[in-house]
């Protein structure tokens, strides 16, 4: 046996125990996307939202979905879900194939989605009601109580969504999600209609519920604001335009939590990050770029 | 300020009136003289005796079939209208019955009604129900098939049961729509009341009209039977207003 070869076999122990350390230190896979494609037939003919997509996302991670409008963010998100069925292609949420939209997978929509014939209240209830049968009519409401609390919603818990602003709807919206204690929380464009200061502190909202929980919850979210992908997530990935979109890039966002709003803009690697986003999501920099 | 309104054109329709009064020689009754012949018909409103009843009691009977048709023909045409709506088999095989049925004169049931019951106050609130159907069914079925995607996805999302989707997002977005079909369906039935008393006999406003105001010679009666069913006409469209706006949501 020559010398060479034991350092080789050295090496490869050592890659291995490398692999099997990482392993234990990463997080088990909370949605796997495998080979995607999601086509819808219309008046013109076959439409291909999105094609060949593959992601995975691990347990307790935030990951931004970013694009051009119309690039199929929301198609991936709908995929997630399972309100949008895959044509070719699977997704696995929690070790489990999806086929249907289920309790394990809470989603905010893009426009509250509320029921605005029920009160802020019973519009959560309905929620945790129809979602966690197994547990008593008390239970369910002391849920809905400590999710409203959180969100700083309980003095209006009986008001109308119309009575409501725009942020605070939102609130309703996360709260109701957060309430059926999902393990993945989907949110698609979820700040998108608020203004940039009832934003702002959405998103601190939004990373002080993950850390009240942990930072247990795999959060998805559809965007297209930067600054935003860039503040709550981990990765950040491009799509391309549609039709037919696909992954441009997946970006990570290794900036330590938690994250300062203030600051960040000030740290190098956010500035870089920055940039490597609005490079892969802007052709055109200024007029003279035309040229 | 709105009164004033209201005033100004209670003056103008008095003021052709009287006009029309003028120009017939008295043959249409002038707003004074119906007033006088008004009086004395609400004399005793309720009287409910063998030979003799009150206006009110007639307007009571009238409204007592307006009622019971309306009732029934609702309680059939709400469920079915949100079958209707909810399923595009149902819509497509319901459709076209509707279609069919729905320009058929009211009055043309009667005698249908007849023939079924053997009997005329029966056939009248026969011929109301079948009236009252329609505006509800179709209100209904158009309310429950524009749900709107958010609602839907929201069920979806959180698993709502087929009763909790029904009960919670069916019924409730329906509603307003619903509410409009009752309306209409109340405003024909009210003018359909009237028509098929004066074929049915019986006691009512309709029989008021054809055998005390125009058998019975007094074109003043008829004013006051004209009166009195647009008022009540009136109060009855006012109260599905109402609800209405008690039942729309802002979104």
């Amino acid at each position: 046996m020559s010398h060479t070869s034991i350092i080789a076999a050295e090496e490869d122990i050592a890659e291995i125990a490398g692999k099997v350390l990482e392993e234990a230190s990463t997080p088990p896979v909370s949605i796997q996307i495998d080979n995607v494609t999601v086509s819808f037939k219309t008046s013109k003919g076959i439409y291909t939202a999105i094609k060949d997509i593959d992601l995975t996302v691990r347990k307790g991670e935030i990951v931004a979905l970013i694009g051009h409008s119309g690039c199929g963010k929301s198609t991936l998100m709908g995929a997630i879900s399972g309100m949008v069925k895959p044509t070719s292609g699977e997704v696995f949420a929690n070790d489990k194939k999806v086929t249907s939209p289920g309790p394990d997978r809470g989603i905010v929509f893009q426009n509250y989605s509320l029921l605005p014939w029920l009160t802020v209240y019973k519009n959560i209830y309905v929620a945790v009601d129809s979602a966690l049968k197994d547990i008593s009519a008390a239970e369910k409401a002391e849920l809905v109580e400590a999710n409203l609390k959180m969100v700083n919603l309980w003095e209006h818990k009986d008001k109308l969504p119309g009575q409501l602003s725009g942020g605070m709807k939102q609130r309703v919206a996360i709260a109701r999600a957060f309430s059926i204690n999902p393990k993945i929380l989907l949110l698609d464009e979820p700040f998108g209609a608020l203004d940039a200061l009832t934003k702002s502190a959405m998103h601190i909202e939004l990373l002080k519920l993950w850390n009240l929980d942990n930072r247990e919850k795999t959060i998805v979210m559809v965007t297209h604001d930067i600054e935003e992908a860039i503040f709550l997530s981990d990765k950040v990935v491009v799509m391309n335009n549609g039709p037919a979109a696909t992954i441009k890039e997946i970006v990570d966002v290794p900036l330590k939590r938690p994250r300062n709003k203030k600051d960040i803009v000030h740290d190098p690697k956010y500035m870089e990050i920055h940039d490597r986003l609005l490079n892969l999501l802007i052709d055109k920099f200024s007029i003279d770029d035309e040229h | 300020m709105s009164v004033v309104y209201f005033l100004a054109g209670m003056v103008i329709m008095g003021g052709i009136w009287a006009l029309i009064a003028k120009l017939t020689k008295n043959e249409i009754p002038a707003p004074a003289a119906t007033w006088k012949v008004f009086k004395e018909v609400m004399h005793h409103p309720f009287q409910n005796d063998a030979d003799q009843k009150g206006i009110g009691t007639k307007l009571l009977s009238s409204l007592t079939r307006v009622s019971i048709g309306f009732g029934l023909g609702s309680l059939f045409a709400i469920p079915l209208g949100l079958i209707m709506g909810s399923s595009k088999i149902a819509m497509r095989i319901i459709n076209p019955m509707v279609q069919i049925l729905k320009p058929v004169s009211p009055l043309a049931w009667f005698p249908l009604g007849l023939a079924i019951f053997q009997d005329s106050p029966k056939a009248s609130i026969f011929m109301i129900f079948i009236c009252c159907l329609w505006p509800t069914l179709i209100n209904a079925a158009f309310g429950a098939s524009n749900i709107p995607q958010d609602h839907k996805n929201v069920s979806k999302a959180f698993g709502f049961s087929t009763r909790k989707y029904l009960t919670k997002i069916v019924l409730p977005f329906s509603l307003p729509h619903i509410i409009t079909g009752l309306r209409l369906s109340i405003g024909i039935a009210w003018m359909v009341i009237v028509a098929g008393e004066m074929l049915s006999g019986g006691i009512g406003l309709g029989n008021f009209v054809w055998e005390e105001g125009f058998n019975g010679g007094s074109v003043a009666k008829i004013l006051v039977a004209i009166i009195i069913i647009g008022i009540v006409g009136s109060l009855l469209d006012r109260c599905f207003t109402w609800l209405q706006q008690k039942f729309s949501y802002a979104i």
